[in-house]
């Protein structure tokens, strides 16, 4: 086979001089062989071929979804650890995957013998991972590498493990976080309210939300309460408010759904009067954080995640604790915390647990600039925890709100499908029906008792 | 003689004369042909395999049937989002035609700043879609969005194009044209610099008036090209995911959903990778049969 080459000029050491470049059939059929498996190569694992870090070295792959502020604090932590253990033989490689897409990727990856050894849970969402052999239990390693789990309060405990499974830890926690207002303190002191002050229930609420808004001819032109007028931010709201009303969405065996309609009903009642009856918030807010930093809010409630990137921007602001608005005071909670996924070499195992113990060991940096509240007993005590925290103004609500963040996701195979807090879900496809007006709450309600039995029946 | 009755077999058929076979067409060939099969049908292939199962990518597919496809038919969100996607078809697809035949034609009469104008009106083609649909959301915003702020200047109150459930399927179709139209405008200007003057100059000297000469003469010559732009406009209207799930994540109420974002949510959000599939094929089975219908009524091939 002859390629002419462009210039009609000879081409390299095998070109014969007469203009051409004489390649046989051996040849190219060996290159393109050699071509292949580069491509080949490539594909499989997503990378071009890299000599190993070291000999008789490892490196960790864990994966995460922290973008934000909290992003760059994680960053810090894996960099830590590799600055620790520069000449141990063991790295981290960390990469940062869409969060919508996280655990898809994990079981793609783990479906092709290439999961993350280790990366970021969502407590109460893992069931069917656990069941499908991805999530890998923790108990026997983190003995074997001496995590003190007498160390992390209860609660959080009790959080690592699902009723189906026993007494088995499925993730290591790093954080707790509940959800709080924050309120901005410049609309506070421009409508004449006390700037020490905060609601504490839900009459309260809605006076300084009234207080708060403004209003021209064209509408609401500054929320009082910062709503968007679909998906997330309605849901956590109703989720919140209906479980102080008394609603639940699974029954505590897990065997009923939506336990006591009428509260859930009345939760979404509350939420439309925020837009119809009260006119404290607007359906015209289509971004929810950016709202309220740039002063369209002024009172929103979110988690401490939030906190970075409002202090940065000097936003005058504090954080108070969720108004008690039913029957009891009760908030929503979420604790991160590292989990570790299945490998065909379980020799990593230990190696994996042992850097996931080091990152929870020297977690002060993550709960102080990262985000949420130490699980940590030791890290409580700690006056850093303290000092090298966000003054209290900004951050302490999110602490003492732990007292009562009980709202978590539940705990079955199809929990995204429960979940108050999440974009484009179930739950916020069919709430939407109740704020948009095309369904009544009970139309609603209805919908979300079949839908939820049917997959409390799967188990 | 001998030779010719050799290649005479018994039942009197002439044998072919063994000819060596030319693998290196083979070999180039495949450069093409294997990542197809293995990229393209074999996916295909293997997605028609899923939607009979149910399967979460971990484990072996269980055999279902076509349970799926039973649950897809009573599921009220696929309804929303297939009669989403018509709608957008019905609002997408002529807002590309008219404007971008209309860009072409603008640009084609050669008034001065056409080179500008070609720039300008095919630009946002070649911009992301996650940037176009980040820009329009601003662009669209009920309150502060230049939109309405102009629509204000006029008298018209502000309209809650993303944030309504009557009006979204409205502000997602305006960033999708604008996105759009600008390949459109490309192959409408090519087919009418193909349109040989001299018939133009015919008809005018009949008396043909500009309307006329556009309706009788231009618009028959650059049917081919119509043709391909309502097929091509109309198979990407019936796949609108980007824009959907930047601007409104299907919102609210699942009143932008499309079909892909629905597949998006039930496979990558629940892990429902048999029933997404299945929502692929019936996705699948819409485009063939709107372009078959398309193609029957425009009575054209290209």
């Amino acid at each position: 086979m002859t390629v002419k080459s462009k210039s009609g000029k000879s081409a390299g050491p095998s070109s014969n001089g007469a203009g051409t470049r004489q390649i046989d059939r051996r040849r190219f059929l060996g290159g393109a062989a050699s071509a292949a498996g580069v491509a080949g190569l490539t594909a499989a694992t997503g990378t071009f071929p890299m000599p190993a870090l070291a000999q008789n070295s490892i490196e960790l792959v864990t994966w995460s979804w922290l973008t934000a502020s909290d992003g760059e604090v994680w960053a810090q932590m894996i960099q830590n650890f590799n600055d620790a253990h520069k000449n141990k033989g063991v790295q981290i490689r960390s990469e940062v995957v869409t969060g919508s897409q996280y655990m898809t990727k994990v079981l793609a990856a783990a479906a092709s013998g290439k999961a993350p050894d280790f990366g970021w849970c969502q407590t109460g969402r893992r069931l069917q991972q656990i069941n499908d052999g991805v999530v890998v239990p923790l108990d026997e390693v983190s003995m074997q590498v001496g995590l003190d789990w007498g160390d992390f309060n209860d609660f959080a405990v009790s959080k690592t493990r699902y009723p189906q499974h026993g007494d088995s830890k499925w993730c290591v926690p790093m954080d707790l976080m509940s959800m709080q207002p924050e309120i901005n303190l410049d609309h506070v002191v421009d409508s004449g309210l006390d700037p020490e002050s905060a609601p504490k229930d839900g009459d309260e609420l809605i006076e300084w939300a009234k207080a708060m808004t403004r209003s021209d001819s064209s509408g609401i032109t500054r929320s009082g309460i910062m709503m968007t007028g679909s998906d997330i931010h309605p849901s956590v709201t109703w989720g919140i408010v209906s479980a102080q009303m008394g609603f639940e969405r699974a029954s505590a065996d897990l065997k009923t759904a939506c336990v006591n309609e009428e509260a859930g009903i009345r939760a979404m009642e509350w939420v439309i009067d925020l837009f119809d009856k009260h006119k404290v918030s607007t359906r015209e807010v289509t971004d929810r954080y950016k709202g309220f930093g740039t002063g369209q809010g002024s009172i929103f409630w979110t988690g401490p995640w939030t906190l970075n990137g409002y202090i940065q921007q000097g936003l005058n602001f504090k954080t108070a604790l969720f108004p008690k608005v039913g029957e009891k005071q009760v908030t929503w909670f979420d604790m991160g915390g590292l989990e570790m996924y299945v490998q065909s070499d379980t020799s990593r195992y230990e190696q994996t647990m042992a850097a996931m113990k080091w990152l929870s060991d020297n977690s002060l940096l993550w709960v102080t600039k990262g985000r949420g509240g130490t699980p940590r007993k030791s890290i409580a005590a700690d006056p850093r925890y303290i000092s090298d925290a966000h003054p209290p103004q900004y951050r302490q609500a999110f602490i003492d709100g732990l007292e009562f963040a009980t709202i978590a996701d539940v705990p079955v195979t199809t929990s995204p499908e429960f979940a108050i807090y999440a974009g484009g879900g179930f739950l916020q496809k069919t709430l939407d029906g109740a704020w948009t007006g095309i369904k009544t709450p009970e139309q609603v309600m209805a919908e979300l008792k079949a839908h939820w039995q049917a997959n409390l029946d799967k188990g | 003689m001998q030779d010719e009755h050799a290649a005479i077999d018994q039942r009197g058929h002439r044998m072919k004369q063994a000819e060596p076979i030319e693998w290196t067409g083979y070999l180039f060939v495949a450069f093409f042909a294997v990542p197809f099969l293995l990229f393209n049908v074999g996916p295909i292939l293997f997605g028609l395999f899923v939607s009979l199962t149910e399967w979460n990518i971990i484990g072996s597919p269980d055999w279902v049937g076509a349970a799926n496809y039973l649950q897809a038919l009573s599921d009220p969100w696929i309804h929303q989002a297939f009669t989403n996607v018509l709608i957008y078809g019905l609002l997408i697809v002529p807002g590309v035609v008219v404007l971008g035949l209309g860009a072409a034609l603008f640009v084609n009469a050669g008034y001065p700043l056409t080179g500008i104008a070609r720039t300008l009106f095919f630009a946002p083609h070649v911009v992301s879609a996650t940037v176009i649909g980040l820009v329009w959301v601003w662009l669209l915003d009920t309150r502060y969005g230049l939109i309405n702020v102009y629509l204000g200047r006029v008298g018209v109150d502000p309209i809650p194009w993303l944030t309504s459930a009557e009006w979204v399927i409205f502000g997602v179709s305006i960033a999708s044209v604008w996105w759009d139209m600008g390949l459109a405008f490309v192959l409408f200007l090519a087919a009418l610099q193909d349109v040989p003057k001299d018939l133009l100059e015919a008809a005018e000297m009949d008396g043909a008036n500009r309307i006329k000469r556009f309706w009788f003469v231009t618009l028959p010559l650059i049917r081919p090209a119509l043709s391909m732009v309502v097929t091509l406009q109309l198979i990407a209207t019936l796949r609108i995911f980007s824009q959907v799930y930047v601007m409104t994540n299907g919102g609210p109420a699942g009143a932008s959903a499309s079909p892909i974002h629905y597949i998006y949510n039930v496979a990558i959000e629940r892990y429902l990778f048999g029933y997404a599939s299945a929502i692929g094929v019936l996705l699948f089975i819409l485009i063939l049969v709107v372009t078959l219908l398309h193609r029957t009524v425009l009575r054209e091939t290209v």
